[in-house]
């Protein structure tokens, strides 16, 4: 009998959904296990023994676990069957990896420092200051402390929030003009870069609506509309439990109602 | 054909040079001086993705008409491109702790690594060059992301960032230190890209952080870079050297996070 994958994830969403899109996309039953990000479950102990830092996503397959998301899902496209999700030509499998750091080390930090200002932190100050206080102290990882404290307690200056918006300006308008001549991320084929990169920009064309739109970035639009027509990317939000998940109807081709009823 | 462009054998440039040793792969090497911002000149090879180079600077691989740049990418791409002996371990498992030792080098090491070696030997030279021809040179870098890695050695709080770089060093070294405790390679068994990548970086660390690099603190490390040495293939990279010390030799690396 195969070993058994069981994903600990949050929202199809940043980190979490890029295993969830590729273990779809590799058409991979797993055992999910919601943990709910904004109520810290994932610095819980029960949590702490699959991943000992409390981060999310973590997949344990059989005995081994797995807590890095862009690894991970080289990991997922090698130890399973299904469509190949890298090129094997060795320079685009570069150009994938290339990409992939460009997501997650430039442009997601930027992103979500604007998301995180506006949406997450008020949210989250909602709650007793006490509760968060503690909430905070249990954190696992100093780096991951700070970064949370600065998130929920609005610690960004605007010099930061300043340069974040020109790194999200900037990344956008590189990525534009990369897919101005390619229709994926390596070219033809469908690749763990764009599973990468619809995870980080899904929601852009609400969130960035200046920045992201028909009329200013095309290639972008074109290429997140066609991921989203994709039946495992379909499968992968439909998990979602929140508005944060929902946001991806403003790909329906048909989205200007959407976009519309987003925004009000 | 494949040709490396690369400066002395330390840090990010001496990772695809003990790699290439290692396969046995014939190569054709352009050594600039990255110092002097030859990266940036018109005859060096460059497109819109290398331009950006996530790491800063660092050593670029072309092959054919490929321009492939950052450090462990390099690494990777060497391991699964080239003909010779493995650098991979052939489990898929162990392939991802490979990967993922790469990432956690590339974005928790890298940057105190580089920002305490550019403060002890980079700072230093760059203040000994005439002032204002340097400021114009490093002013006309692009993008802006590598001119300000640049500008910040002459014009930033020099002894925040030390400061800073020495809060952030403990957290990785600490991870090397424990997997190389339970197995000799960081993958496990089998030495792969994951140690050349790890080597590369913690060399510096003995001199500039031996508080938390030496013998006492952190045995199983200098182990490990013991057996490193003795690696023909390291010790036909480090013999590549021009200036006869490479390990004073630094360039900016990527910035440390900026969520804190």
């Amino acid at each position: 009998m195969p070993a058994m994958v069981t994903l600990y994830h949050w929202e199809p969403n940043a980190n979490s959904g890029k295993p969830m899109l590729a273990l779809a996309e590799k058409g991979v039953e797993y055992q999910s296990h919601y943990l709910d990000l904004l109520r810290f479950d994932q610095h819980q102990p029960e949590y702490l023994r699959i991943n000992p830092d409390g981060t999310i996503p973590a997949m344990v397959h059989g005995d081994r676990v797995l807590t890095e998301s862009t690894p991970m899902m080289e990991y997922i496209d090698e130890a399973f069957p299904g469509p190949p999700l890298r090129p094997s030509d060795p320079r685009e499998r570069w150009r994938m990896r290339w990409w992939m750091r460009f997501f997650d080390a430039y442009f997601a930090p930027s992103l979500s420092m604007i998301g995180w200002s506006i949406f997450i932190g008020p949210a989250a100050r909602q709650r007793d200051p006490a509760e968060l206080q503690a909430a905070i102290e249990r954190i696992p990882l100093e780096s991951r402390r700070i970064a949370w404290r600065k998130a929920l307690y609005n610690q960004f200056s605007e010099q930061e929030l300043t340069e974040s918006r020109r790194r999200v300006l900037f990344a956008t308008g590189v990525l534009e003009e990369h897919l101005s001549r390619h229709t994926y991320i390596c070219g033809d084929s469908y690749s763990l870069g764009d599973v990468n990169g619809f995870n980080l920009g899904y929601a852009l064309p609400l969130s960035q609506p200046d920045r992201c739109n028909d009329q200013k970035t095309p290639h972008i639009m074109e290429w997140l509309r066609k991921i989203y027509e994709r039946p495992a990317t379909r499968a992968t939000w439909a998990k979602g439990r929140t508005q944060m998940a929902s946001r991806v109807k403003i790909l329906e081709r048909s989205g200007a109602a959407q976009r519309d009823s987003g925004n009000a | 054909m494949l040709e490396l462009y690369h400066w002395e054998p330390n840090i990010f440039f001496l990772k695809p040079l003990v790699a290439l040793a290692e396969k046995g792969t014939s190569y054709s090497a352009s050594y600039f001086d990255p110092t002097k911002f030859e990266q940036f000149g018109a005859q060096f090879p460059a497109n819109a993705e290398s331009a950006l180079q996530l790491e800063r600077e660092g050593p670029v691989l072309v092959s054919d008409d490929a321009i492939i740049t950052g450090s462990f990418f390099l690494l990777e791409y060497i391991a699964e491109a080239l003909p010779g002996p493995a650098l991979l371990p052939t489990d898929p498992y162990e392939r991802y702790r490979a990967h993922a030792w790469g990432q956690t080098i590339a974005l928790s090491l890298a940057s105190p690594v580089t920002t305490l070696g550019c403060a002890r030997h980079l700072a230093p030279l760059l203040r000994s060059r005439p002032a204002q021809p340097l400021r114009t040179q490093i002013a006309a870098i692009e993008p802006l992301e590598r001119r300000a890695a640049w500008m910040a050695l002459l014009e930033g709080d020099e002894a925040s960032a030390v400061v800073a770089a020495h809060a952030q060093l403990p957290g990785p070294v600490g991870r090397i230190e424990a997997a190389l405790e339970s197995s000799p390679w960081l993958t496990g068994s089998q030495y792969s890209i994951a140690d050349i990548d790890a080597f590369a970086m913690l060399s510096p660390l003995p001199e500039l952080a031996p508080s938390l690099v030496s013998a006492s603190a952190s045995p199983h490390i200098m182990a490990f870079l013991q057996r490193m040495h003795s690696r023909p293939a390291v010790r036909t990279a480090l013999a590549l050297s021009r200036t006869g010390r490479p390990a004073e030799a630094f360039v900016p690396g990527p910035e440390a996070s900026r969520w804190g």
